[in-house]
């Protein structure tokens, strides 16, 4: 009976050290990934704002998630089709996703704007890559802007593509990313 | 038995000396407006350049000096922290910005990555086996390249620290971090990092590692930050601490080089260290030889030396290549004649009346001296020989031969000969169980050395060829005996004799020697016979020809004072100021010089040796020096195009040049690069394509002016000497075009379209002349039509009717019409020879015409003319056109009060004069020829381009006619 108290104890200063440095979180109010595929004889190019994610500012830990059928704006809706059967399966694997950590040491109670690199690991198609990705971060008032332009090969995700529509789809896929986040 | 034969006064003395200086320092400044700089960084490249990383930006070094390597982007500064030569020779720059730059075309270009730069300081790169690129950071971890994209391994995959110090490649392919907290072992599986730790958990004696140096069979010297370094088996993963770093007290170790089994330590506080083996202590190079405490960075060149950084210099010492020992003081070297290296590789010195032993003991020399009571200042020793019994025999002039045993210091002299009883020895060679004895008075002896001889009292059985004849038995400076058991005599003015099986040979002047005196062989490891003469250099003799090496070969210096085969098999040639090292395969030599150091070199017959590994064993006055060839060492200079300018601005000198007839103005700027004496290099150049054969230059860049149109090779070689026979070359080929006006497709071109030309023209011309013929023959054919028709019955006739009754009626209209009828038959004569009139005559004659087919039609016959006065002098006209075409309009249509016939003439759009008629046909028509429209038509085509219209519609007839602007 003695040893609940005690248990209990430690989950409070557990908790209380958790209380005395909260952490700071941020989740994003307004996101959207742009994706362009610049093929010989196609440009597709396609757009979500379904963009999710928290960022733990005192950690500079984040984790940025989107639903892949989401993706609204191709050239036919026969593409779009394509897009999320074919390619990436978006049946099989939903959710491409983002999670890492910011490599340089950011001040977020200043305003300004800085270039910043994240690493962490990419999940698109259910193949996870770890990467480096470059991000433009201003912060304004407590708004954390993000954006950042990077660059996706099919092959590192085993996106495979029939040689009919080689000329049609890049084999890099550019992709841009915006978002705006405050504090939660 | 002990001490009967013994001479024997035994002087015993172990004086410790200093630890071996190093000869032949060389120290080199950076320096930009006299301002130092720091070197961060030192590599050499695939060629053999030395580049160096500094606070002012990249610099190469070429042995003499520093060139700066800018920016694409002038102005451009940053410090420069690694320096890395990949597979591909492609030269890549970090930062300490973070960021990294590619050398291309001579300028240093950042590149761009899409995944952002360092933020922090680059430390090392590496390339892995999958090509890779991997890069350290001070601060962020390691980055690597691999398909397209930059990677990172931090903390996250398991790396202990993110302050990577230096990269090494293993030979399995991890690589290897040291970093502050101990070493990481980096390897990518299936594209993901992994990294393991060594730390002082697994026997690493400090947690901070400086530097990794590869010590073959995949073991690595790991330098550290206190502890000193260790050697770690990244096979077996076991880490072992010689004993030398045992207890170490040299404080931060910066960097590690392995070099000829010894590795070389640079230190934070201490200078440079060398350590030979696991266990010998070191050795010192640092503020007590003039280098700086502080040492940064090692570098080894293609030729041996050994390069390092200091915070103000750059310098070079001759690392393994020499070492000096300065065992004796100057008075001691004036004494000696002869030197040793014995089986235990300790250094024995003969002076006047004594052999001095030098051996090395726990860190130093000490020195033994043994006397000999028979010998005195006058009787030099001559030579000194270590048998198989480790027996010294001691060659003396005058006093014959002593032997002596090291061990137990007894001696005595050979007396098996009476000859030798006060003879005078010049040299004692030997192989295994021969000893070979020449001098004067006729001796020229081989003993033959059995294990019994191990007691030194123990008589020595021999043969002395002295009564040979043939052999120079008076002066015998060699007797050699060779790998195939021959002997060789090598004699005063005599030649050389070979003993093979029984069988005497004597070579000399008759057989193309240039010099009968002899003074030494040896034997080089494909067999050939060597040997030095007193004034003509050296001979190799392969048992059928010799071959002679003079000055003009390379050789320094004719008065060689002794001639060795090296451990590689070089023949080493001993004079006063050096050593010339001959490479037998390229037939080039090189140089150890008072450019290393060196100098003042004994010149006793007997006073070089080698040890036991070959080395070369030479005394000096400031001391016993130690050649050790390096292995793989160049011993030539490389020849290096560094840049072709065209017209002073830089052109890609790897690929072959293509350049137009006036891009004719080049410089080649080249190196031989030899960073051991860089001043000794001299070039040969020679241009294909300008027939200049091969100039000799000490300059490093030769220009050419206005080189005229044609294919060009530039050949460059360079030597050390003026022999270039095998000298290592680099070319340059190009070529220039020849102006386009004097190739030949454009001379062949030209030809073709002048002779179009010419033929169009002629062409022109003589359709031009047709035309003009045409012309005329039509204005003659139209002259004669308009003539016929005027004169044809039915206008006569018409007209004379007309007349007649308007003279009954009217006569003085009848007078009018018949001046009207005259005036017009003048026009037609007055206008027919001209091919023009304006429309203002036309029109006169027209009139007049009109008047005398009105008088006959009356009122049926209506003519409109709507062209103003102005128009008409300014329009042309074929004569009588407009007149042959009313004439027309009349002749083909009934003119009467039902059918009138209305004419027109008018000027439309100002450029076309159109003559509309109604059309009423004629039932029965008057005849005529019918050519006068046709007429028209052809006469115009010839005047003008635009042709006449002629337009039927059923109820007008039109007649188009362009208007002629100027008189044809």
């Amino acid at each position: 009976m003695l040893k609940k108290p005690i248990i209990f104890f430690c989950l409070l200063i557990l908790f209380s050290s958790n209380v005395s440095a909260p952490p700071v979180l941020y989740g994003i109010t307004s996101g959207s990934i742009t994706f362009r595929s610049d093929a010989p004889l196609e440009l597709i190019k396609a757009i979500s704002t379904e963009l999710k994610g928290i960022f733990n500012a005192e950690k500079k830990q984040f984790a940025f998630t989107l639903n892949v059928n989401s993706f609204k704006g191709f050239n036919s809706p026969l593409q779009q089709e394509h897009f999320n059967e074919n390619y990436l399966e978006s049946n099989k694997y939903p959710r491409a996703s983002f999670e890492g950590k910011i490599i340089e040491d950011i001040e977020l109670n200043k305003n300004g704007l800085y270039s910043i690199r994240a690493k962490g690991n990419l999940t698109v198609h259910g193949i996870t890559q770890e990467r480096i990705i470059k991000c433009e971060l201003s912060i304004k008032n407590n708004v954390v802007s993000i954006k950042s332009n990077f660059t996706v090969l099919l092959a590192d995700h085993n996106i495979t593509i029939p040689k009919v529509v080689h000329e049609k789809l890049a084999s890099e896929i550019k992709v841009e990313v915006k978002a705006d986040m405050i504090e939660k | 038995m002990t001490g009967i034969y013994m001479a024997i006064v035994i002087f015993y003395a172990a004086i410790p000396c200093s630890f071996a200086q190093q000869p032949g320092i060389k120290s080199f400044k950076l320096l930009d407006d006299n301002e130092p700089f720091k070197i961060n960084c030192l590599v050499k490249t695939n060629e053999g350049y030395i580049y160096a990383g500094t606070t002012n930006g990249l610099y190469s070094f070429d042995g003499i000096r520093f060139k700066k390597n800018n920016f694409l982007q002038a102005g451009m500064k940053d410090t420069v922290t690694a320096i890395f030569e990949d597979n591909n020779n492609l030269l890549w720059t970090g930062f300490k910005s973070g960021r990294i730059a590619k050398k291309i075309k001579g300028k240093l270009e950042y590149i761009e990555v899409e995944e952002g730069d360092s933020k922090v300081a680059i430390t090392s790169f590496i390339q892995d086996k999958q090509n890779n690129i991997w890069f350290a950071t001070n601060g962020e971890g390691i980055y690597y390249f691999s398909n397209k994209h930059l990677y990172l391994i931090n903390t996250e995959n398991g790396l202990s620290d993110l302050h990577v110090r230096t990269l090494a490649l293993t030979s399995n392919g991890d690589v290897l971090a040291a970093t502050d907290q101990g070493i990481n072992i980096c390897r990518l599986v299936n594209g993901k990092a992994t990294v393991n730790v060594i730390g002082p958990k697994n026997g690493l004696p400090d947690y901070y590692v400086t530097s990794i140096a590869a010590a073959g069979n995949n073991t690595y010297w790991i330098g550290m930050q206190e502890k000193g370094f260790c050697l770690y088996d990244h096979s077996s993963g076991k880490i072992t601490i010689p004993a030398a770093a045992q207890s170490w007290s040299y404080g931060q170790v910066n960097e590690l080089l392995v070099s000829q089994k010894n590795l070389w330590i640079a230190t934070e506080e201490n200078g440079l260290l060398k350590q030979s083996g696991m266990n010998s202590p070191a050795e010192f190079y640092n503020s007590s030889t003039g280098i700086q405490n502080k040492i940064n960075n090692l570098l080894q060149d293609n030729e041996g030396n050994i390069w390092m950084s200091t915070a103000t210099a750059l310098i070079a010492i001759t690392g393994n290549k020499l070492k000096l020992l300065p065992v004796y003081s100057p008075e001691v070297f004036e004494t000696i004649h002869a030197t040793l290296c014995d089986y235990q590789n300790n250094i024995w010195v003969g002076t006047d009346a004594a052999i001095i032993k030098y051996s090395f003991v726990n860190g130093s020399y000490t020195e033994k001296k043994y006397g000999f009571s028979s010998l005195n200042s006058k009787t030099d020793i001559t030579s000194l020989y270590q048998d198989i019994n480790h027996t010294i025999w001691i060659g003396t002039m005058g006093k014959g031969i002593i032997l002596f045993n090291p061990e137990t210091g007894q001696s005595r002299s050979l007396s098996e000969n009476p000859l030798l009883q006060n003879a005078s020895i010049l040299a004692i060679t030997g192989s295994s169980n021969t000893v070979c004895a020449g001098g004067l008075e006729g001796v020229a002896m081989i003993f033959n050395i059995t294990g019994k001889n191990k007691i030194i009292t123990e008589k020595y059985s021999f043969t002395n060829y002295n009564d040979i004849e043939n052999v120079g038995n008076n002066y015998i400076y060699s007797i050699y005996k060779d790998s195939h058991g021959r002997i060789w005599f090598g004699t005063d003015g005599k030649g050389i004799t070979v003993l093979d099986n029984g069988k005497l040979t004597t070579y000399n002047k008759t057989n193309g020697l240039k010099d009968d005196h002899i003074y030494s062989f040896t034997e080089d490891k494909n067999g050939n016979i060597w040997f030095n003469t007193e004034g003509a250099g050296i001979y190799s003799f392969d048992g059928k020809t010799f071959k002679n090496y003079t000055g003009t070969d390379g050789i320094s210096d004719l008065k060689i004072t002794a001639l060795k085969t090296g451990p590689l098999g070089n023949i080493i040639l001993v004079n006063k100021n050096g050593l010339d090292i001959l490479n037998p395969e390229r037939g080039s030599f090189s140089y150890i010089n008072n450019k290393h150091g060196i100098g003042d070199i004994n010149t006793g017959m007997g006073s070089v040796t080698q040890d036991t590994a070959g080395n070369i064993v030479l005394s000096t006055l400031q001391g016993i020096v130690m050649y050790t060839p390096v292995i793989n060492a160049a011993d030539h200079p490389k020849t290096i195009i560094e840049s072709v300018q065209l017209f002073l601005t830089d052109v890609d000198k790897n690929v072959k040049g293509n350049f137009k007839y006036d891009q004719n103005n080049f410089q080649f700027n080249f190196t031989g690069l030899y960073y051991t004496s860089p001043d000794e290099v001299r070039y040969q150049y020679k241009l294909d394509g300008l027939d200049t054969g091969w100039v000799l230059t000490r300059d490093r860049n030769v220009t050419f002016p206005k080189l005229q149109p044609g294919t060009y090779k530039f050949h460059i070689r360079s030597s050390l000497n003026e022999n270039f026979t095998n000298a290592d070359e680099a070319t340059y080929e190009f070529v220039i075009e020849r102006p386009v006006w004097k190739r030949p497709w454009f001379i062949i071109l030209s030809i073709i379209i002048l002779l179009a030309l010419a033929y169009w023209y002629i062409k022109r011309r003589e359709k031009q002349l047709k035309k003009v013929q045409q012309l005329q023959q039509e204005k003659i054919q139209f002259e004669f039509e308009v003539l016929r028709n005027q004169v044809n019955p039915h206008f006569l006739f018409n007209s004379f009717n007309t007349l007649i009754s308007y003279i009954e009626e009217d006569p003085a209209m009848a007078v009018d019409y018949v001046e009207k009828l005259s005036a017009f038959f003048r026009n037609i004569v007055n206008y027919r020879d001209q091919d023009v009139i304006t429309l203002d005559e036309e029109m006169d004659v027209l009139k007049t015409y009109f008047y005398l087919q009105q008088k006959r039609h009356g009122k049926n016959l209506v003519l409109n003319i709507s062209v103003s006065e102005e128009e008409k002098k300014l329009i042309f006209i074929p004569p009588l056109t407009l007149q042959l075409l009313i004439e027309n309009a009349i002749k083909h249509n009934a003119v009467s009060k039902e059918t009138p016939l209305e004419i027109t003439i008018d000027l439309e759009n100002k450029n076309r004069l159109v003559i509309k008629n109604n059309i009423n046909p004629k039932i029965s028509r008057e005849p005529g020829t019918g050519t006068g429209l046709q007429n028209i038509i052809k006469r115009y085509s010839l005047l003008s381009k635009e042709s006449v219209i002629v337009k039927n519609d059923g109820i007008h007839f039109n007649v188009i006619l362009p208007i002629l602007q100027k008189l044809y």
